[in-house]
C-alpha cells in the first residue's frame, strides 16, 4: 500500500509539474496586456515607453521567463502563493476567503448528484424500458445538454422576475449567517448537481442493468430475499465501483462548470475569482487559481482509486 | 409728480427690504458659483446606510492615475477637491477645499484661498502644502507614475504657496476659464496628503488607504465585493455627510448582475444600468431612472500609414457618409444607451446644434442622399470598385461586436468595402491600434473635460494619444490652437464650428455614437439626480445625499 501511495504521489507531482508548465507557458503566450487594467484606456494611452519598463520590472514581469517560473515554483514551494499584481491581495488570503464558498458548492454538488442520480439509476434498472425510465433517461439527457450557465441564468432571473428575489450579493460564510449561506450556494449547487446527477443515473442505471443479470443476483431472488435487500445488499455495492470512479471525474467538471456557474449567479466565489482576474490579466492569480484546481483534481483521484479497495475488498494495493 | 409723505415711506421701505432680499441672493453669472458650497438640505434625515452599486473593483488604488469609474466610484468620498461641480446641476463650479478663487485679468494667475481647520482622516491638518504636492504631482508626474489628467495643467508653470491656506497657480499662458476651472473641478484631481505622497515615492497604486479629507472614512473593502465607509464625523463642512455608512458594491457596468441586485432591492442606488434592467426599473413604482450624457465616444479607426485609400480624406469622408448612424444605435438599444453625435459632443454649447447636425449628410434619418454622395467620392477618389480585405479590429464587448457587424454591411452594402472582422480582447485591441495593426479598429475613447479643447488634442491631435489613425491636419491644428487658447466664448464657438467642418470633410475617426449613462435609485434616496450630468467622475460624492 505504502509503494502504492509513493508511487502515485510521484505521478501527481509530475502531473502537476506539468500543469504548472502549461499554465505558466499559456499565459506568457496569451495576447493582452495587463498594464491596460492596471491603469486604464486613458493612462495606457499616454504611457511612454520609459514607464511601461519601469512598472513591468515594478510587477515582477520583466524578468526572463525561465527565472519567472522558477521563481513561481520557489514560492509555492515556500507555501507563499503570491499577490494580485492590482491591488496587493494575497492569493492566500483570497483562497482562504472564497475557497469555502466554492467548496460548499462543490460538495453540495456532488451531494445533490448522488442523491438524485442514484435513486433515479436503481429505478430505471429496475425497471428497464418503463414510463418511469423514459422519463429518468429523458430528463438525464436534458440535464447533460443544457449549459450550466445558462440554467443558472434562467433561475437567476425566474426568481427575480417571479419573486423579487435574490441570493446575498456578497460572500456570507456558513458560521457567519447559515441560512444566508445557504442561499448563495444552493442555486450553483442545483445546477452543477443536477447535471452531474445526470450522469451519475446513466451510469448507475447501465452497471446495475449488468449485474442484476449475475446469478449471485438470481441467487439471493431464489432465496426469497425482498427486493430491497436484494438491491441494497447485493446489487447496488457490486455495481458502485465505476460510479465512484465516475464521480472523481465528475468532480472535475463541478470545479471547471463553477467557473461559468458562479459567474451567472454571482456567487463570489474561486470561480468568480478566477473570471475576473483573466479579463483583468492578473497573472499571478490565474496561474495560482489554476493550479490550486489542478491540485484538488489530482487529489480527489487518488482519493478515489483509494476507496475501491474499501469499496471491493478483492482489490489490493502492492 | 407729487409724492405724499405716506408714499414716500412706503416705497422707500419696499426698496429698503428689496435691497436687503437681494444682498441675500446669490449674484449672478461667475462669481455666484464661489458662494455656493454644498450644503445639508434643511429638510433632510439623517442616518442609515446607503448601498450604491457602481463597476467592478478597482485594479489599483491611485485616483490620479486611473482612468476609470472603478476608482472614482468607491473613492471619491473619502477625498476633496479644490473645487467641485455642484451636486445639483453637476455643471456649476463651486467651492470645496478652496473656499474662494480670483483669476487675474490676464487668465495667468489663479490664485485659491483655502478652507482652515480642515484635517485630514488621520488627523493631519490640511494645508496649502498638500495642494502643491498633489498637483505638482498630477501636473508633472514623477517618474513611472502615468496620469491622464496632466495635459490639462500643461500650461501649468509654477505653483506657489502663498501662505498655509493661500495657493497660486502661475500659467506659463492663458487658458480659458472654463477649461482651467472644469480641470480644477474634475473628481479625478482629489487633494492627498504630501506626507503620503512622500512616503509611497509617489506612488499610490498599491496603497489602499491613504487618508484624504473626505466626508466619507475607509471601514473595511472585501476585494471584488464591497467597500464599507462610515461618516467622517470631522468633516469640515458641517453638517455632512447626512448618512452613516456608505456601502460600495462592486459590479460589471450593464451585467444582468448589477440589474438583478439593483431589482431586487440589494441595493439603493445602481449606476451603468443596462438598458433592459433600466427599462424596468422605470416601471417600477418608488423607483426613479436617469439617462445622462457620458464623456465617451464610440467610433472606428482609419489607419492612414498602413492602408493608402484610407489615407486619401475622400475615402474617409465616404466612409463616415456611408453609416446609417440612427441604426447603429438602434442595434445596441438593448445593450447600451446610445445618441447620434459627430466629432464634438452633441450636447456641448459649442458644437453644431443636434436639430442642424441631423440635417447634415451622414446624420440624417433617410440615408440615401448621403450614399450616393459616398459613391461619388470613392469614384473620385480611384476607389469606385470599393476596397477589398480590411482588416477591422473588434474589441471584445458586446456593443462592438454588434456594431462591427452593422459596419461590416453597411460598407459591403454602401461602398463595395469588404472587412474582415478580427475580435480581440481590450488590453491586445489597444496594442493593436497604437502599434498599428489595423485597417479599420472600433472602440471607444474618454475625455476628462467635455470642453473641445481637451478632445482636440486628446482624440484629433497630431501627437494625441488616441489618435490610433496617425490622423494630421495643419488647417485643423492651427484652429485647434486657437482654440486652446481663445478667451472669448463666442470667437471660439466660432472656432469649434469651422474645426468641425475640417472633421466632417477628412475624418481623423468615423464616430458612430455618443454614450449615456443609466442610473436608477429608489425614492428613499434623496439629493441627487443625475439628469444634467455630464460623465460620472466629477459629482461623486455623495455627501449631501440622504434617505427617507
Amino acid at each position: 500500500m505504502r509503494k502504492y501511495l509513493a508511487r502515485r504521489a510521484v505521478y501527481a507531482a509530475v502531473t502537476l509539474l506539468g500543469v504548472s508548465l502549461s499554465i505558466f507557458v499559456i499565459l506568457r503566450i496569451l495576447p493582452g496586456d495587463p498594464l491596460v487594467a492596471i491603469l486604464g484606456v486613458e493612462g495606457h494611452a499616454r504611457m511612454t515607453p520609459a514607464d511601461r519598463v519601469r512598472i513591468m520590472a515594478d510587477l515582477g514581469l520583466s524578468d526572463p521567463l525561465p527565472l519567472q517560473y522558477v521563481h513561481w515554483l520557489r514560492d509555492i514551494a515556500a507555501g507563499r502563493l503570491g499577490k494580485s499584481f492590482f491591488r496587493g491581495d494575497t492569493v492566500s488570503e483570497l483562497i482562504a476567503h472564497r475557497g469555502p464558498i466554492s467548496a460548499e458548492i462543490g460538495v453540495l454538488a456532488l451531494f445533490v448528484s448522488w442523491l438524485v442520480g442514484l435513486p433515479v439509476g436503481i429505478l430505471s434498472a429496475f425497471k428497464p424500458n418503463s414510463v418511469p425510465d423514459g422519463v429518468a433517461r429523458a430528463l438525464s439527457i436534458l440535464f447533460i445538454a443544457v449549459p450550466g450557465f445558462w440554467l443558472g441564468m434562467l433561475i437567476v432571473l425566474a426568481s427575480l422576475f417571479w419573486f423579487g428575489y435574490k441570493a446575498p450579493i456578497v460572500i456570507v460564510h456558513l458560521w457567519e449567517n447559515p441560512w444566508q449561506n445557504f442561499q448563495i450556494v444552493i442555486g450553483p449547487a442545483l445546477v452543477l448537481g443536477l447535471a452531474q446527477g445526470a450522469y451519475i443515473s446513466r451510469m448507475s442505471r447501465s452497471c446495475l442493468l449488468e449485474v442484476i443479470g449475475e446469478d449471485f443476483v438470481r441467487t439471493a431472488r431464489a432465496k426469497g430475499l425482498r427486493e430491497g435487500i436484494v438491491v441494497m445488499r447485493h446489487a447496488l455495492p457490486n455495481a458502485l465501483l465505476p460510479v465512484v470512479t465516475i464521480s472523481g471525474v465528475l468532480l472535475g467538471f463541478v470545479l471547471g462548470g463553477s467557473v461559468a456557474v458562479e459567474q451567472a449567479f454571482g456567487v463570489p466565489g474561486l470561480g468568480r475569482a478566477l473570471v475576473i482576474a483573466v479579463i483583468e490579466r492578473d497573472i499571478i492569480v490565474v496561474q495560482n487559481l489554476v493550479l490550486l484546481y489542478a491540485v484538488i483534481f489530482v487529489v480527489v483521484n487518488v482519493l478515489v482509486d483509494l476507496s475501491y479497495a474499501w469499496l471491493d475488498p478483492r482489490i489490493r494495493y502492492g | 409728480m407729487s409724492l405724499d409723505r405716506r408714499t414716500f415711506l412706503k416705497r422707500t421701505g419696499a426698496a429698503g427690504a428689496a435691497a436687503f432680499i437681494a444682498s441675500r441672493l446669490p449674484a449672478p453669472g461667475a462669481a455666484s458659483a464661489q458662494d455656493m458650497t454644498v450644503r445639508p438640505d434643511p429638510a433632510a434625515k439623517r442616518g442609515g446606510t446607503l448601498r450604491y452599486a457602481v463597476h467592478n473593483a478597482p485594479a489599483h488604488f491611485d485616483v490620479h492615475q486611473s482612468g476609470t469609474v472603478a476608482n472614482i466610484g468607491p473613492q471619491s468620498p473619502m477625498y476633496d477637491t479644490l473645487l467641485r461641480r455642484s451636486p445639483k446641476d453637476g455643471q456649476t463650479i463651486i467651492p470645496d477645499l478652496a473656499q474662494r478663487w480670483e483669476i487675474s485679468p490676464d487668465g495667468k494667475k489663479y490664485t485659491f484661498y483655502l478652507r482652515k481647520g480642515v484635517k485630514f482622516h488621520d488627523g493631519a491638518d490640511f494645508t496649502a502644502d498638500d495642494v502643491k504636492a498633489t498637483y505638482d504631482r498630477i501636473a508633472h508626474p514623477p517618474k513611472g507614475v502615468v496620469i491622464p489628467r496632466t495635459p490639462l495643467f500643461s500650461t501649468v508653470g509654477e505653483i506657489v504657496v502663498i501662505d498655509p491656506h493661500k495657493i497660486e497657480f502661475r500659467l506659463t499662458e492663458s487658458r480659458p476659464k472654463a477649461y482651467m476651472l472644469g480641470a480644477f473641478a474634475s473628481g479625478w484631481n482629489i487633494i492627498v496628503r504630501k506626507k503620503t505622497l512622500e512616503e509611497n515615492q509617489g506612488n499610490l497604486r498599491q496603497v489602499m488607504n491613504y487618508p484624504g479629507t473626505g466626508p466619507f472614512r475607509h471601514v473595511a473593502r472585501r476585494d471584488k465585493e464591497v467597500w464599507h465607509m462610515e461618516r467622517n464625523p470631522d468633516y469640515w463642512n458641517k453638517g455632512l455627510p447626512l448618512v452613516d455608512k456608505l456601502d460600495v458594491y462592486h459590479m460589471f457596468p450593464f451585467s444582468p448582475e448589477l440589474g438583478s441586485s439593483f431589482l431586487s432591492g440589494k441595493v439603493d442606488y445602481a449606476r451603468l444600468l443596462d438598458p433592459v434592467s433600466w427599462r424596468k426599473a422605470k416601471e417600477m413604482p418608488g423607483v426613479t431612472a436617469a439617462a445622462f450624457n457620458q464623456s465617451v465616444i464610440q467610433a472606428f479607426w482609419t489607419n492612414m500609414q498602413k492602408n493608402k485609400a484610407l489615407a486619401d480624406p475622400r475615402v474617409r469622408r465616404a466612409i463616415h457618409l456611408a453609416m446609417d448612424r440612427h441604426t447603429l444605435v438602434e442595434v445596441v438599444k438593448d445593450t447600451a444607451p446610445m445618441q447620434v453625435g459627430g466629432f464634438v459632443y452633441p450636447f456641448h454649447e459649442m458644437s453644431t446644434p443636434r436639430a442642424e447636425l441631423e440635417k447634415k449628410l451622414g446624420y440624417q434619418k433617410d440615408i440615401k442622399p448621403a450614399v450616393q454622395e459616398a459613391r461619388k467620392l470613392m469614384q473620385a477618389a480611384g476607389y469606385g470598385q470599393g476596397l477589398k480585405n480590411l482588416d477591422f479590429v473588434v474589441r471584445d464587448i458586446a456593443t462592438f461586436k454588434l456594431w462591427a457587424v452593422a459596419i461590416q454591411a453597411m460598407l459591403k452594402e454602401h461602398l463595395n468595402i469588404e472587412s474582415n472582422l478580427r475580435v480581440v480582447q481590450t488590453s491586445v485591441w489597444f496594442d493593436e491600434a497604437q502599434a498599428g495593426n489595423f485597417d479599420l479598429a472600433i472602440s471607444a475613447i474618454v475625455s476628462t473635460l467635455m470642453d473641445p479643447s481637451d478632445i482636440f488634442s486628446a482624440w484629433y491631435g497630431k501627437d494625441g494619444p488616441q489618435n490610433y489613425s496617425r490622423w494630421t491636419n495643419p488647417v485643423f491644428h492651427d484652429i485647434a490652437n486657437q482654440v486652446e487658447r481663445e478667451l472669448d466664448d463666442n470667437k471660439r464657438r466660432m472656432l469649434v464650428r469651422k474645426a468641425e467642418d475640417i472633421l466632417e470633410n477628412d475624418p481623423p475617426l468615423i464616430p458612430v455614437s455618443y454614450e449615456q449613462i443609466y442610473d436608477a435609485w429608489y425614492n428613499k434616496v434623496h439629493g441627487q439626480n443625475p439628469s444634467t450630468y455630464f460623465g460620472i467622475y466629477d459629482v461623486v460624492r455623495w455627501d449631501n445625499v440622504w434617505l427617507a
